[in-house]
């Protein structure tokens, strides 16, 4: 049987029958294979609304699994860990022009996303913070910290923390999304966290996670916000659990 | 502003947030877990995994898996979401 035939027939129904898809006397059974077809339709949409819960309420079950289906025809699971399907589908969802309507609706599920992620990082212990104190003054501008691998952010136009929280009640009253939002989520030791941090500490925490150097991302997030607090904003992200425990290494300079 | 009196002014402003708030003192790791309310807007969730299943067998063969015929809106919660002082959509579909 070719596989890549049978790869491409299953997502596209327009093609024929796969040769070798048979019944027991040797007919072709277009049926079985239609259930089959249908059950990798259904079983990803099922997946990829089991990641994106607050997105699916957002539109709908019935948007919600039309979006999904034209996402997996154009993004199947690249890794056998179903947990990992849809690392692409916030991009998909800001492509996708029946949701242009929702301008908060990619960034929500980019969240998501990071929340999931966050969920399966792997286990490491939070930089405690009063190590920070011990890197030298003049060093400290040129650090690296090492981030701890549950660490994301999502920085938003829409109040996209605001959205998620109010999902994670049974019903959803009036939420007004017109407010940026820069939400962090971390894993410190078990429990996903949450939390939606001050402006310029997004801008700040966005640098950092980027790789920037603690010099180079305060410079950027005093460009953006002249009251930018880097003491707090620092001390904060490492409160949170952002950074992961290692020896505290200077930039080369 | 200089190499030098950024430095300077980083580490300042860390002493300064230290002593500011609560962290003053050495915390052990187990108490770092309920610190996280200092700082930021703290959002409860459901702690449970989100994606898990996936292998169910919902599939029929007459399930309508064709995206080409698309009239589906939006109609879920976002019609209580408020854009801009409107309810629902920013713009019309």
């Amino acid at each position: 049987m070719d596989q890549s035939a049978f790869a491409a027939a299953l997502l596209d129904p327009s093609l024929p029958l796969p040769a070798g898809v048979t019944c027991a006397r040797g007919e072709p059974d277009a049926t079985r294979f239609s259930v089959y077809r249908n059950n990798v339709v259904a079983s990803l949409s099922r997946a990829l609304g089991e990641r994106f819960p607050v997105v699916r309420r957002l539109v709908g079950d019935e948007f919600f699994n039309g979006m999904a289906r034209a996402f997996l025809t154009v993004s199947l699971p690249r890794s056998p860990l179903i947990f990992a399907y849809g690392d692409t589908f916030p991009d998909f969802v800001a492509g996708f022009a029946p949701a242009a309507a929702l301008p908060y609706l990619a960034d929500t599920a980019r969240l998501e996303a990071n929340w999931t992620r966050a969920y399966h990082a792997a286990d490491a212990t939070p930089l405690p913070v009063e190590r920070l104190l011990a890197i030298a003054p003049e060093r400290l501008a040129g650090i690296r910290l090492l981030l701890h691998p549950a660490v994301a952010l999502a920085r938003s136009d829409f109040a996209i923390g605001t959205i998620w929280q109010a999902h994670q009640a049974e019903v959803v009253g009036s939420v007004i999304v017109a407010a940026s939002e820069s939400v962090l989520v971390t894993r410190p030791t078990f429990d996903v966290r949450v939390h939606v941090v001050p402006p310029a500490d997004g801008v700040f925490a966005d640098s950092v996670l980027r790789g920037e150097t603690l010099g180079e991302a305060a410079a950027t997030a005093f460009a953006r916000h002249p009251d930018f607090d880097f003491g707090h904003a620092l001390l904060g992200l490492a409160s949170l659990g952002a950074f992961a425990d290692s020896p505290l290494q200077g930039d080369p300079a | 502003m200089n190499r030098q009196t950024l430095a300077l002014a980083l580490a300042g402003s860390l002493v300064s947030a230290f002593a500011t708030t609560a962290y003053a003192a050495p915390l052990p790791a187990e108490k770092m877990v309920g610190m996280e309310k200092c700082y930021g807007i703290a959002l409860k969730g459901q702690n449970d995994c989100a994606a898990g299943a996936g292998t169910t067998c919902a599939g029929t063969s007459t399930m309508d898996y064709q995206a080409n015929a698309w009239k589906a809106v939006p109609a879920g919660t976002c019609t209580s979401m408020e854009v801009n002082g409107h309810m629902g959509m920013l713009k019309p579909m």
